[in-house]
């Protein structure tokens, strides 16, 4: 096992933090996009997050990370397997970060047949794609603004029904592949397209620390952790726990958090004012504002939280158009 | 033997329970009644139940003779063509060494709904095909002279945000219907809506139970409507009417009368009665004609008097109300100049916006590229784009069956003979072949952009402008990556290197000053310097050099007169990267006496002239109701 920097360890960005913390508690946020330059903490962030996330139990030996529990989303098989009457194998493991590199072909993301051996051997065989192995998980795209479009596409095609489908060389596969989006850009390389942006239920920018001191934290905490990383994980051990153990409470208080009518109409009318495009935003604020208050310890949602929310959620989805900047709000 | 499974199921939120988009419903509801409309375009912003809507019909369509249910399918981005319109079976070649058609997901759409989410970002050939299928209510497959056809009568449904750039215009004129759609504006109605849509989240099957009741009925009286049609009757001079409304509306061929009528005649069955009303026609007339007029309002005009006793009486206040207020006109390009406007430095604001013709050149060199984009067609490096022929060429692992068996069958007997039985077709290292590849790449757009005092006479930078931002919105709806070098004064400087921000580069174009002197060559030679950093990071690059200058170059390095040195640079620049192509765009005021240098330019370029205002494409059919509330 690799030496995680532990995410309790990280200096500062709050919100950063806190954004991915809310989309553990309510994995229905969908996601997170970080904006920002290089090198602040936002890889770091995203992988030390593995170690806060909550345990999901899966069938065994499937590749596409079926839950025992949910027939309906099963891989075919293994709902075969379960119409049959089979007690399936379980396994409990924590909820995974999977990570997809920039160069990868879209093969590689949907799956795959090996159509030169099916073809030599009359056998057809499917390699699953990373979109299955994140099923349930955490999909992590460093620099997803520079992803090839046709990779882009299919990552909205299953983000938008839950379903990666498999359609070449006569064979038409589906699996569930509902995961919650990470990604991060550096603006200046290039913008996300509308629908991709809209996919992430959260955004955050993250810029470097400004004060001298937490900069110097920064440096002197990485040069331990460099130095002897498992004794720098043991220092931070206890509040690793204290924080895994919070999470754990909020993801169990979420369910129970409500939500007043004078709350969802202040959601509204922020969005109106605001003018977001289409409903998704007023959507994922409510559910951001609830994992707040679960975060919070509170059952229900107050108006701070959906201040809180609506800054992570609105931001990115206020109305407009490609260089809307430069052409006033009705020109193109 | 893989198990193709299609029915992974989500729970999805019932039509029945989608808060307002009252004429999407309408629209899908109509198209149900009587596919024959020729399907739904849902135009619009994000996360406004378009798709939810597509996707929430499946459950209202009548059942099949037999009972069974109507597919719903659903046409990934990513599909490739063989597996739209169908391709050979390989377990049947090979197991069987039977030729057989395998079918594609038109096939399995038969009777039921095509889905096309984001229908403009699909590659133009398999919108050609789906379209094609749609309306023929057919498809043949031509392969390898092999012929298969087979009956593909579906729904066709397709959202597009139009930011993403728009369908061709023949293709939008396929579809039936198109509904622009936008987020509710009352606070009341998105409570209500988030509250709807809480408890789906919370509970989507006891949700979905809830809702059971209205779903029945609704399909009750869809299937009940769909009994009734073939009873509605539309009278002769109604059919006038509809003439009248598409004649007064500039519509182009008669696909709109068609859908009018028939949504008329399914409104009308849907409303439980026979006869088509002047209103029923008034009612369904926007949704044929919003994607085939000219930007505008509707002109619908007041229903013609009832001829008999059961006509309907002649007034539709609710369809007046319907039609959009007229748009303003463009506005002019100069608006009025800034005070200032005459020192030397001179930040002249950027002209209205047009839509760009192609410029480029078709080049087809047998490159393949990586990436993707809509502007030049390429031999594609993946497995994206049409399968134009096969090659023995090994290394993408992009197998072509059909050619692959074509290579092996004339070795069948004397592998049989010697490997004993088995398979149906013995396969061997030699025979593969993978498939070629066309598609279309993204490009690369270098701007080479006069600064000079000279642009600034008579306002010529805000026209100039006007034509880099309309190129830089046609690049971004291309994917190309752009770049930009401005020379004035002494010198020229990369503005902007390569990037895929096509908005910083707007954004950097905005405050580009004028002023100083013309130093063409410099600006050649920076484009020379961009062109070659650029071509070793991707040799397989296409670029596109834009050149935005009059041509009166009066700044040089040496003893040559300066225009006579650009002239020469620009051959050097021509030798030495044959792969770009170059446009010269001149920006010398017409009407005013022309020097022509421009043009000598482009020919020392060896690259296509235009003048600013040959630019603008020729503007066929542009959206009438892009309404924003």
């Amino acid at each position: 096992m690799m030496n995680v920097y532990p995410f309790v360890a990280i200096v500062g960005q709050e919100m950063l933090k806190k954004s991915l913390i809310l989309n553990v508690i309510n994995p229905g946020l969908s996601g997170v996009l970080i904006r920002g330059d290089k090198g602040t903490a936002k890889s770091t962030a995203v992988r030390a997050l593995a170690d806060l996330l909550p345990e999901i139990a899966v069938v065994d030996g499937d590749p596409f990370q079926s839950d025992p529990a949910d027939p309906k989303t099963m891989a075919p098989d293994v709902r075969a397997r379960f119409a049959a009457g089979e007690d399936l194998p379980v396994r409990r493991r924590k909820v995974r970060v999977v990570e997809l590199p920039i160069s990868a072909t879209e093969d590689r993301v949907v799956g795959t047949l090996d159509l030169e051996r099916a073809l030599k051997e009359g056998r057809k065989t499917i390699e699953p794609g990373l979109l299955a192995s994140a099923h349930r998980g955490i999909l992590y795209v460093d620099e997803v603004n520079l992803l090839d479009d046709h990779v882009v596409d299919v990552l909205l095609d299953s983000a938008a029904m839950g379903v990666n489908t498999v359609e070449r060389e006569g064979i038409s596969f589906s699996h569930a592949a509902r995961f919650t989006l990470i990604g991060t850009m550096n603006p200046e390389e290039g913008e996300l397209r509308p629908q991709l942006l809209d996919r992430f239920g959260l955004c955050v920018h993250v810029a470097g620390l400004n004060t001298p001191q937490e900069r110097v934290e920064v440096v002197k905490r990485r040069a331990a952790f460099e130095e002897n990383p498992e004794s720098f994980a043991e220092r931070w051990g206890e509040e690793t726990a204290h924080l895994r153990d919070a999470v754990a409470a909020a993801i169990r208080l979420c369910p129970e958090v409500r939500a007043s009518d004078e709350i969802l109409l202040s959601i509204a009318e922020r969005a109106l004012k605001l003018g977001v495009d289409g409903h998704r935003a007023d959507i994922v604020t409510l559910k951001a504002a609830k994992a707040l208050a679960a975060w919070n310890g509170r059952d229900a949602v107050t108006l701070v939280d959906v201040d809180a929310a609506a800054s992570l959620a609105l931001a990115h989805r206020m109305r407009r158009r490609p260089f809307e900047d430069v052409l006033g709000p009705h020109a193109a | 033997m893989v198990v193709i499974d299609r029915e992974v199921v989500n729970w999805s939120y019932p039509f029945s329970a989608i808060v307002g988009q009252d004429e999407l419903k309408l629209a899908l509801v109509l198209v149900a009644v009587n596919p024959a409309i020729g399907g739904v375009l849902a135009r619009g912003e994000k996360g406004t139940a378009k798709s939810t809507a597509a996707r929430s019909l499946r459950e209202l369509l009548p059942p099949l003779p037999g009972g069974a249910r109507p597919a719903f399918v659903t046409l990934p981005l990513g599909a490739a063509e063989d597996m739209v319109v169908g391709a050979l079976d390989f377990e049947a070649a090979v197991r069987e060494g039977e030729i057989r058609f395998q079918p594609g997901l038109l096939a399995r759409a038969d009777r039921g709904v095509l889905y096309v989410d984001e229908v403009n970002l699909l590659d133009d050939h398999l919108v050609e095909c789906v379209l094609g299928a749609a309306e023929s209510g057919e498809n043949v497959v031509e392969r390898e002279g092999q012929s298969f056809r087979h009956a593909a009568r579906f729904i066709l449904i397709g959202t597009m945000n139009p930011e993403e750039g728009e369908l061709r215009p023949q293709l939008l004129d396929r579809f039936g219907f198109a509904v622009a759609v936008s987020g509710e504006t009352e606070p009341g109605v998105r409570v209500a809506l988030l509250r709807r849509r809480e408890e789906f989240d919370a509970a989507p099957e006891a949700f979905c139970a809830a809702h059971a009741d209205a779903e029945a009925d609704l399909a009750a009286r869809i299937g009940a409507a769909r009994d009734r049609l073939h009873e509605v009757r539309i009278s002769e001079h109604l059919c006038g009417f509809i003439a009248e409304i598409c004649s007064r509306n500039h519509v182009a061929g008669h696909r709109a009368d068609l859908a009018i009528s028939r949504g008329a005649m399914a409104f009308a069955a849907w409303e439980g009665r026979a006869d088509v009303t002047a209103d029923d026609i008034l009612k369904v007339a926007p949704l044929a004609l919003l994607h085939r007029t000219r930007a505008g309002a509707l002109d619908l005009p007041p229903p013609p008097e009832p001829r008999d006793a059961a006509g309907e009486p002649a007034s539709s206040p609710e369809a007046a109300a319907d039609a959009p207020p007229p748009q303003e006109p463009d506005s002019p390009m100069a608006a009025p100049p800034p005070p200032g406007a005459e020192l030397q430095d001179d930040v002249q604001e950027t002209g209205a916006a047009f839509s760009v013709r192609r410029i480029e050149r078709q080049s087809l060199d047998r490159v393949p590229r990586i990436g993707s984009g809509r502007r030049a067609r390429s031999r594609s490096a993946s497995k994206q784009g049409r399968y134009v022929k096969s090659t023995a060429a090994r290394g993408r692992g992009d197998l072509a069956l059909d050619a692959t068996i074509r290579a092996a069958a004339p070795f069948q007997q004397a592998r049989r003979a010697a490997a004993g039985p088995g398979l149906a077709i013995h396969i061997r290292e030699a025979d593969i072949r993978e498939k070629v590849r066309e598609r279309r790449v993204g490009s690369f757009l270098l701007f080479v952009v006069d600064g000079s005092g000279s642009m600034g006479a008579q306002r010529r930078m805000v026209e100039t402008k006007a034509a880099i931002l309309s190129l830089l919105l046609d690049a971004y709806q291309k994917r190309d990556t752009v770049a930009m070098v401005v020379f004035r004064g002494r010198t020229a400087e990369v503005v902007l290197p390569p990037t895929s921000s096509v908005e910083r580069a707007a954004k950097l174009l905005a405050e580009l000053p004028v002023g100083g002197r013309t130093p063409l060559t410099a600006g050649l030679g920076e484009a020379a310097g961009v062109l070659r950093q650029a071509l070793r990071k991707d040799p397989t690059l296409i670029p596109l050099v834009v050149v935005m200058t009059d041509g009166r170059a009066n700044a040089g390095f040496g003893t040559q007169p300066p225009h006579a040195e650009a002239l020469r640079a620009a051959e050097a620049l021509r030798e030495r990267y044959p792969a770009a192509q170059f446009v010269v765009v001149d920006t010398e005021v017409p009407g005013a006496v022309r020097l022509g240098l421009a043009n000598k330019l482009a020919a020392a370029l060896d690259g296509t002239y235009f003048q600013v205002a040959d630019l603008r494409a020729e503007d066929l059919v542009s959206i009438a109701k892009e309404h924003r509330p």
